[in-house]
């Protein structure tokens, strides 16, 4: 329970950056999606109960921050996320790049999830376009802003003593057998 | 049975939460002009901790700007440019009445005059999305907001409120993809319907045979509903006609500026 308020008081801040501080210091596009990549880890590294449930919650947060529909991120977060699940048992959980590229994939499959829904089943005009005109730019800053998320945990795990629950990075915990 | 449901149990749950999730999707798409109880919810808790930060950050940069970074040359820029947005909001206001006064005129006794009560507010967060374009105020349902309420700037249509709480509303920027917007070109007359498509728009249904230029300005319509007639949208930054078609292709470039929005007017009524 104390780990999920954590996680969910983690989330409700990378919420804010992305909504008020980080849109006043960069420009839009450079916007890193920290909730995605928040959501990866944990669907990396968490129970799986704990991660579903904080999977859908930040789904339907999102959608209240950001979408015109409630609903459409929850769904997109949870195939991400069950993706990731089935995809976790057949790759090394403990190569550090491991996060990275799930970002840069995390980054594609949203952003491909978030146009076919809005395609088939919102009247969304040109959001394809929209979508694949900032999606490289996208990309790029996700892994930025996972690099320096990853580099913040790595500082932090000396400081508290914790080398355990870190997905994909060298001190893996029980639950991915190290 | 048993067994099979508890050999296949992530797999039953991962199908019934999408389909539900789904369900929830499809649901709140027949019902968008509403905001639920969850997005109430969410907007009331979130909206002081989002005012809080917005708040702070703007203090900061307003101290490093006015008291650090060239004082003076600040203040008198940022003085100039907003008497500058008035007098051009003033201008295309007054050209827009004069032609319709020779509109009018020439239809004789046809008079048409509205006023509104207007409510500023201020832009306290952005969407967290990059491909949606949507803001949030710091004024609600408290201050007499509601849902499908226009919201301008001095330069121009800025969106209208699509989710309202007690103390916030999330406006839906005429950029969005979803947006549209029933214009006319103020020269010409032509009509269309401007849609969102990122950092500019485009105006659907533009005749083939209009005379269109450059630069030409576009107002709202007052056909769909939302916006009264004679607010600025945008000037035509593009005009591509093809070989064949109905129409021309035809580009817009906001007239306001959105990455630089701070306060705004929400118009609260309409009285004919």
């Amino acid at each position: 329970m104390k780990r999920l308020f954590v996680y969910l008081s983690f989330g409700l801040l990378l919420m804010l950056l992305q909504t008020t501080l980080l849109p006043q210091l960069l420009p839009r596009v450079l916007v890193p999606n920290l909730l995605l990549i928040l959501l990866l880890y944990l669907a990396l590294s968490e129970e799986f109960v704990n991660a579903l449930l904080l999977t859908l919650l930040f789904g339907l947060l999102q959608d209240c921050f950001g979408s015109t529909v409630l609903g459409l991120y929850a769904v997109v977060h949870l195939v991400i996320f069950f993706m990731v699940r089935v995809m976790v048992t057949r790759l090394s959980a403990e190569s550090p790049v491991l996060l990275l590229l799930l970002v840069a994939a995390g980054t594609l499959v949203q952003a491909f999830l978030v146009g076919a829904c809005l395609t088939l089943f919102a009247e969304a005009g040109s959001v394809l376009g929209i979508l694949l005109v900032t999606l490289p730019v996208q990309l790029f800053v996700n892994l930025l802003g996972a690099i320096f998320l990853l580099s913040g945990l790595l500082y932090l795990q000396p400081q508290f003593g914790a080398r355990s629950g870190m997905a994909g990075l060298p001190h893996q915990s029980r639950r991915h057998g190290a | 049975m048993g067994e099979f449901f508890k050999r296949h149990r992530i797999a039953i749950l991962a199908v019934v939460l999408l389909f539900l999730s789904l369900l929830l999707y499809s649901y709140n798409l027949r019902h968008k002009g509403t905001t639920t109880l969850f997005e109430q919810t969410v907007l009331t808790i979130t909206t002081p901790l989002q005012r809080g930060v917005d708040g702070f950050v703007k203090e900061v940069g307003q101290l490093w700007m006015n008291y650090l970074w060239l004082i003076d040359t600040r203040q008198e820029n940022l003085r100039l440019r907003d008497e500058m947005a008035q007098l051009r909001a003033r201008l295309s206001a007054e050209k827009e009445i004069s032609l319709e006064n020779q509109r009018l005129r020439r239809l004789l006794d046809f008079s048409e005059d509205f006023h509104h009560t207007v409510l500023p507010a201020r832009v306290i967060a952005e969407d967290i999305s990059s491909w949606a374009r949507t803001i949030v105020l710091n004024k609600g349902t408290a201050a007499g907001l509601r849902e499908g309420l226009p919201v301008v700037a001095a330069e121009g249509v800025v969106g209208r409120i699509i989710k309202v709480a007690p103390n916030s509303a999330r406006v839906l920027l005429i950029t969005d993809a979803s947006s549209a917007v029933a214009a006319l070109v103020q020269r010409t007359r032509t009509r269309g319907v401007a849609r969102g498509a990122g950092d500019h728009l485009s105006l659907d249904y533009a005749s083939r045979q209009a005379a269109l230029k450059l630069d030409d300005l576009l107002i709202t319509s007052g056909m769909g509903g939302v916006f009264p007639k004679g607010l600025v949208v945008g000037r035509i930054g593009l005009i591509e006609q093809g070989r064949f078609g109905l129409f021309q292709r035809v580009d817009l470039i906001p007239a306001a500026d959105f990455s630089r929005l701070e306060e705004v007017l929400v118009l609260l009524e309409d009285q004919q």
